[in-house]
């Protein structure tokens, strides 16, 4: 089975999936909507932009800082639970015997049929963010500060990808039924200064937040937040940081998968 | 004493149920927690430093009361699903006693998750920003407001789950339409135009979600009288249409059997 196999795979899934779950659709179209609403509404009903430019302490447009979150945010979910949260499906729909006797690893398999969901979710909210951020920021400037949120959404997705991973291995292994991604994945989100910068965190809680790939992705997609165009030196900094964690965690994933994987086939998946 | 049997029956099943899924009734607990404390961190954002006593609190009791909305239609309304998919309410009807009598049960899961969560996010945000959130003025009145929402909530959860016995309904849809409702309870009602406050307190929810604001400070004390009133008359009509549904479902299932929709 190739990995050209996988990928087509997954993109047939996707193609069904959205035909016949309609409303899940509109659901991913509204909800990163919703969730901007709900906390630029309740931030403006019961604050003001002014306070908010104090509290964080930099120059920012509170709108595009929110998109910059939101987008960040939600690819970030979108790909613990696509690549880690899959095994929790595989296991509950009976199909991850399968998937672990295959002849691809469990991880590429994971992973490759997951790149055409994670093209169409961040493309979708970039597309559906984009009129927004240029009516808030004006069409030069806001190109550029969406060029940053690709590069962030693209360069960031994959440490996060091996995260994930670790997940999966860690899922495998402790051969549990219950929705553990739940809550542990709004805690990486809270970590990883999702709404709330992570340099305002109290310092325990900043030390998790470094070892989080989420934590520069969200970093690097808020920087198109600031008024002005970004800094340059700070981009290249945080791209650096998420290529050197790319190559960690991939590498981590790769050897805990195969651990998980090998228990998985000698204690039985289920 | 055969009603009284059948009682205990749907009380042991649903709370034997709960302890069963210890595991998923505590995911849901922190996960909801989190999520909670996520949004709020994020609006807390905009708050001037002095003011965050009096926003914390007032976003955390408008959080409660979504809780309770979106936990009831979920808990309640989406159960039906799982009902119908084990042929459960076949069962139920052909034994004489109503499907909808044995979701009644689900109360107990709705409330446990909905007090746990409730007092989880108090000591969470509480802790966070030094606020005690349940420093409550009114006690009465914020009883009567959590009564008045939660006979809401059933109401709403059980209509729910009479029409996903007739037809689809949307599980992310219905979510969005939970979560739309937090938009409406955020505003103040002071920030009302005076004519159009009663028409804003006569949509479902608001009412009994203003007078948890009165009762707990976050809110001037404003037409509670007039919220009481409307609340519970608005209570009373969503509980009889909930129960004129589940009859009217009732009687449709025994003529044309059980259609395996349910919510999805």
């Amino acid at each position: 089975m190739s990995l050209k196999t996988l990928f087509k795979s997954g993109i047939m899934l996707d193609f069904y999936f959205i035909k016949n779950n309609k409303s899940a659709f509109i659901s991913m179209l509204i909800w990163p909507y919703m969730t901007l609403g709900l906390i630029l509404g309740m931030g403006m009903i019961f604050g003001s932009s002014k306070s908010f430019v104090q509290n964080v302490g930099m120059p920012v447009n509170p709108i595009t800082y929110f998109i910059a979150s939101t987008i960040a945010a939600m690819v970030s979910l979108d790909v613990m639970w696509g690549v880690g949260g899959s095994v929790l499906h595989h296991r509950w729909a009976g199909t991850l015997p399968y998937m672990i006797l295959a002849p691809n690893r469990t991880s590429v398999t994971l992973v490759f049929t997951y790149i055409p969901r994670y093209l169409l979710s961040a493309g979708t909210q970039l597309a559906e963010f984009a009129p927004l951020i240029l009516l808030a920021e004006g069409v030069s400037n806001g190109l550029l500060k969406i060029g940053v949120m690709v590069l962030a959404v693209t360069i960031g997705m994959l440490p996060i990808l091996g995260f994930s991973a670790l997940f999966t291995s860690f899922l495998l292994s402790i051969k549990e039924e219950t929705n553990v991604l739940g809550w542990l994945n709004p805690l990486i989100l809270l970590f990883s200064g999702a709404f709330y910068p992570a340099y305002l965190l109290p310092g325990w809680a900043r030390l998790i937040s470094r070892v989080l790939p989420s934590t520069y992705t969200i970093e690097l997609a808020r920087l198109s937040a600031v008024m002005g165009s970004p800094n340059l030196r700070r981009v290249t900094f945080l791209i650096g940081i998420l290529a050197a964690m790319s190559i960690v965690y991939n590498a981590f994933s790769g050897i805990f998968v195969e651990v998980g994987e090998r228990k998985a086939m000698r204690e039985g998946a289920i | 004493m055969r009603a009284l049997v059948r009682a205990k029956a749907v009380l042991i099943l649903h709370t034997i149920r709960l302890w069963r899924y210890r595991w998923s009734f505590l995911n849901m607990i922190l996960a909801e927690a989190a999520w909670v404390f996520l949004f709020i961190l994020g609006a807390l954002l905009f708050i001037p430093k002095e003011f965050l006593g009096v926003a914390v609190k007032g976003a955390f009791w408008i959080i409660v009361a979504w809780s309770v909305i979106s936990n009831f239609s979920g808990l309640i309304g989406g159960w039906m699903n799982f009902f119908i998919s084990i042929g459960m309410v076949e069962e139920h009807m052909l034994r004489g006693f109503s499907p909808f009598k044995a979701l009644i049960g689900r109360l107990i899961p709705g409330s446990a998750v909905t007090v746990a969560s409730l007092f989880f996010m108090g000591a969470l945000v509480g802790g966070a920003f030094r606020v005690d959130v349940f420093a409550v003025e009114d006690v009465p009145l914020l009883l009567l407001g959590m009564i008045l929402l939660v006979v809401k909530g059933l109401s709403y959860g059980f209509t729910v789950a009479s029409i996903a016995v007739r037809t689809s309904v949307p599980q992310n849809l219905l979510e969005i339409l939970n979560f739309g409702f937090i938009g409406l309870m955020m505003v103040p009602l002071s920030s009302v135009p005076e004519k159009a406050r009663l028409l804003y307190l006569a949509i479902p929810y608001i009412a009994p979600t203003h007078l948890l604001k009165v009762a707990t400070s976050s809110a001037p004390k404003m037409l509670v009288y007039e919220a009481m009133a409307i609340s519970s008359v608005e209570s009373v009509i969503m509980l009889f249409l909930a129960i004129t549904s589940m009859k009217l479902v009732n009687s449709w299932i025994l003529r044309n059997g059980v259609r395996a929709i349910g919510f999805w």
